[in-house]
């Protein structure tokens, strides 16, 4: 079955070639459009004093053997105690958070302009996709692929002798959209909205995050020894003065 | 904390700017990243570029920030007028603007009128009450009025949301040593240590106030504190070395008898005897070697 396909270069031309430039010119629209539709978000204090406290509790834990034992105690008492520890949540508030995103007007409106932003062009750049360039092999991945590919890269061709390499245009369409995240980091700078892939991941990830945070920082200061350093630190001074005597 | 070859290559392009070479943007540009002052250079030469409209112009967008830079320059050189223009035009730039609000607040602390200052800054921190440099403005506002304790006050609340600020912590713990809270202050450095645990300044400034509260657990503390400033500077520091000296001589005199100690003492008052000015680098790190082997 491995005989090869000849194909037309008027192909490359007026398929391959024309879906990434039509790829790249959306993907600069909604980066233009998103700045202009930006909304300045007023953080919340009390999200930015949990994240100041985790920072700290961080540096407490990193760095908890370079301070006397007493104000390390000191330390992880104030921030973990029942009453009024720093990072001390109770049970019932830890699902706040994801509620209080849902329920809070602003940030819901924000996640759906996103949300939008991102699925309206891409629905309609695949309806397009498959309304016109459909029906015909656009290209041959140069690996060999196993069967089980055929539904999802050869969706308009009808043949099933044709071997599995020779995909249609929609999988061209699906490379591009991972794909062109590379080149638009070029162009746009880092930060840019057409960042669809990292956004999906963060999706899946999202929610607790606050609280989770603060409750994995307590444990983890619960779980530190404290090993004092300092009294290392005199014989390495020692051995360094030696060193400059000589 | 600017590292050594950022203050290396300030300092070249100061010299070159100042004899005559080109280069006064990239200068603007690196002082304004690494937060330096230097508000004399900046002045003359930011108003170089902004009186010459045609490097005005190939400034573009960036021209307002050398504006805002200009102008706090201008305050710190009490060149008011300077300011006040600079002002002027970023006000009509950008009419609803809070940070050129903010540069007009500094202004009012500039010429003096606190409580005009005082309710401009209030009524900006209630648009933004999240808003780190309106806060400091308050904190510096007290100070200068020469109200260390509404200082404090401002700080502590500042930091009661910002706790990760070292800067803040920083200001707190020298405001506490002016005040002698030593208490105080050794908490300040405790907390900059764990935030940055390999800088030897604030091991040094600890033990030394551990070495000022007294008491013999602090001083040994203060001791292993000045061996630790030794470690990370390599032996270079005279001042953790006159340190380790000092504690281990307060240490004999705090504790009564035993034989370790006296040896200690009798070293220590050994190196007293000489006069100060005939003791040599050398001797004084024998000295030392001897003190932490004990």
């Amino acid at each position: 079955m491995a005989e090869d396909l000849v194909l037309d270069t008027a192909i490359r031309d007026w398929v391959l070639i024309p879906l990434s430039v039509v790829m790249v010119l959306i993907g600069i629209l909604r980066y233009f459009v998103s700045k202009l539709m930006l909304s300045s978000q007023l953080p919340d204090p009390k999200i930015v004093k949990e994240g100041q406290i985790i920072v700290r509790a961080r540096n407490l834990r990193a760095a908890a053997n370079f301070i006397p034992p007493k104000s390390f105690r000191s330390r992880r008492v104030y921030f973990s105690n029942e009453e009024n520890g720093l990072l001390f949540v109770p049970k019932g508030q830890a699902q706040n958070p994801q509620a209080q995103m849902f329920s809070d007007p602003n940030m819901a409106m924000d996640m759906m302009k996103k949300n939008l932003s991102m699925i309206i062009p891409q629905t309609l750049t695949f309806a397009w996709v498959n309304f016109f360039f459909s029906g015909f092999v656009a290209a041959k991945i140069p690996f060999p692929l196993t069967q089980r590919f055929r539904s999802m890269l050869q969706n308009g061709i009808d043949l099933s002798t044709v071997d599995v390499s020779y995909v249609s245009s929609r999988s061209w369409y699906f490379l591009n959209l991972f794909g062109l995240r590379g080149l638009f980091s070029l162009i746009l700078g880092e930060e840019n909205a057409t960042d669809d892939t990292q956004r999906m991941m963060q999706m899946s990830g999202f929610g607790f995050d606050p609280s989770k945070n603060l409750g994995a920082e307590k444990d983890g200061l619960d779980i530190v020894q404290h090993e004092w350093a300092l009294p290392k630190f005199e014989h390495r001074a020692e051995a360094v003065l030696k060193k400059l005597i000589k | 904390m600017v590292s050594k070859t950022e203050e290396t290559q300030l300092n070249r392009l100061e010299n070159q700017v100042d004899n005559g070479g080109g280069g006064a943007w990239e200068y603007l540009c690196l002082a304004r990243k690494l937060k330096v002052r230097r508000p004399e250079k900046v002045l003359k030469y930011g108003l170089s570029i902004l009186n010459d409209s045609k490097k005005r112009s190939a400034l573009g967008p960036e021209e307002w920030t050398l504006y805002e830079q200009v102008a706090i320059a201008a305050m710190d050189c009490q060149c008011l007028d300077v300011a006040k223009d600079c002002i002027k035009v970023l006000r009509k730039k950008f009419p609803e603007s809070k940070r050129v609000g903010r540069l007009e607040g500094m202004l009012l602390e500039a010429k003096g009128l606190w409580g005009e200052a005082e309710k401009a800054y209030s009524s900006l921190s209630e648009d933004n009450p999240l808003d780190q440099v309106i806060h400091k403005r308050r904190v510096a506002m007290a100070k200068a009025q020469g109200n260390i304790s509404a200082a404090i006050e401002w700080l502590n609340k500042y930091l009661e949301i910002f706790m990760a600020d070292h800067d803040a912590w920083r200001e707190l713990a020298e405001i506490y040593v002016s005040l002698q809270m030593y208490k105080q202050a050794a908490f300040c450095y405790e907390e900059l240590i764990l935030s940055q645990p390999t800088v030897p300044l604030y091991h040094l400034a600890y033990a030394d106030v551990l070495y000022t509260l007294g008491g013999l657990e602090n001083l040994q503390t203060a001791k292993k504190y000045y061996a630790s400033t030794i470690d990370l500077t390599g032996g270079k520091n005279t001042r953790a070395l006159l340190g380790i000296c000092l504690c281990t001589s307060a240490i004999g005199q705090v504790q009564k008898a035993g034989t370790k100690k006296t040896r200690r003492v009798q070293s220590c008052s050994l190196w007293q005897q000489k006069p100060w000015r005939k003791i040599t680098k050398r001797e004084l790190m024998i000295n030392m070697a001897c003190l932490l082997v004990f």
